[in-house]
C-alpha cells in the first residue's frame, strides 16, 4: 500500500501542482501510464469545481488531496473547506441534445462518473469530501 | 498546448498538441476563434488534427462546443480528425460525435470538406 497527500490553496494556478503530485505518485507506485488519464481528469474536474464554485467562509479555501494505491486499485480523495456542495446531485447531461441546445457546462461530473468505477460524496464536519476509485492493475516487477 | 497552422486552399488545418486542460482552454479558444474568422473570409473549412492532444477535460470539450457554434454562425465547416485515445474516449462518453464532425484521418476530413461544399 502506497499513500501520499498534499494540501494547496483553492486557486487555479495550483492545478499544475496537483497534477505534478499525481505524476510523482504514479511513478513511485509504478502504476501503468494508461490508467493515469482517468485520475488526472478526475483531479482537474473536482479541483476546478471547488475553485470556481466553492465559497469558503474563511476567505481563501484549501484543498487536500490524498492518493492510495493497493494491489488492485487506486483511490483519490479530495477534501475542501468551502460551503457544502455535492456535485453528484447535479442532473445528468442530455447527451442527445443538439449543438444549439447543449449547455456549456455540466459534463465534468459526468466524465468523472463514467471513467471511474466508484465516486462518492460525504460532508465531513465542515468539509466536502469526494472519493474516486478505479481498479488499476500494477505492472509486474 | 501548442498549435501550428497549415493553410490550404479549401481548409485551414490546426495541428494541436499537448494537454487541453482548464489552463490551456482559454488561449486555445481564442486561437480557434481567430482561425474560424479568417477561414470565413476565404470560404474555407477549419480542420483540427487531434492526434497530439494527449489529455482533454470538460474545459477542453467546451472549447470544441463553442468553436462549433462560432463556425456554424460564420458558415464555416468545422471538423476534427485523428483523435488520440484520450480525446476519443472523452468525445464518446460526452456524445460529441453528434454535434461535431469527426473523421478518421486528414484525407477523409479533407474529402468531407469537398462533399459538404
Amino acid at each position: 500500500m502506497i499513500t501520499r497527500q498534499i494540501e494547496v490553496p483553492a486557486a487555479t494556478e495550483n492545478l499544475s501542482v496537483l497534477q505534478a503530485f499525481l505524476e510523482d505518485f504514479w511513478q513511485a507506485a509504478r502504476l501503468p501510464l494508461e490508467a493515469q488519464f482517468a485520475f488526472s481528469l478526475g483531479l482537474e474536474e473536482v479541483f476546478v469545481n471547488v475553485v470556481t464554485h466553492g465559497i469558503s467562509p474563511s476567505g481563501a479555501g484549501r484543498v487536500f488531496a490524498s492518493l492510495v494505491a493497493d494491489d488492485a486499485s487506486v483511490e483519490l480523495t479530495l477534501r475542501d473547506d468551502t460551503r457544502a456542495f455535492n456535485p453528484l446531485d447535479l442532473p445528468a447531461p442530455d447527451l442527445e441534445a443538439s449543438l444549439e441546445e447543449r449547455p456549456l457546462g455540466g459534463l465534468g461530473v459526468h466524465l468523472v462518473r463514467t471513467l471511474m468505477d466508484a465516486v462518492s460524496y460525504r460532508r465531513v464536519g465542515d468539509q466536502n469530501q469526494l472519493t474516486l476509485r478505479k481498479a488499476v492493475v500494477r505492472a509486474a516487477d | 498546448m501548442n498549435t501550428t497552422l497549415d493553410t490550404r486552399d479549401s481548409a485551414t488545418i490546426v495541428m494541436a498538441t499537448g494537454r487541453l486542460d482548464f489552463e490551456a482552454s482559454d488561449p486555445f479558444q481564442k486561437e480557434l476563434e481567430t482561425v474560424i474568422a479568417q477561414a470565413a473570409t476565404r470560404h474555407a473549412a477549419v480542420l483540427v488534427n487531434c492526434a497530439g492532444i494527449d489529455y482533454v477535460s470538460s474545459a477542453g470539450l467546451r472549447v470544441f462546443l463553442v468553436a462549433a457554434r462560432s463556425a456554424k454562425a460564420a458558415n464555416v465547416a468545422l471538423s476534427v480528425y485523428s483523435l488520440s485515445v484520450a480525446v476519443k474516449q472523452v468525445f464518446d462518453v460526452s456524445g460529441f460525435g453528434r454535434i461535431i464532425n469527426v473523421y478518421e484521418d486528414e484525407a477523409s476530413a479533407l474529402a468531407g470538406v469537398g462533399s459538404a461544399a
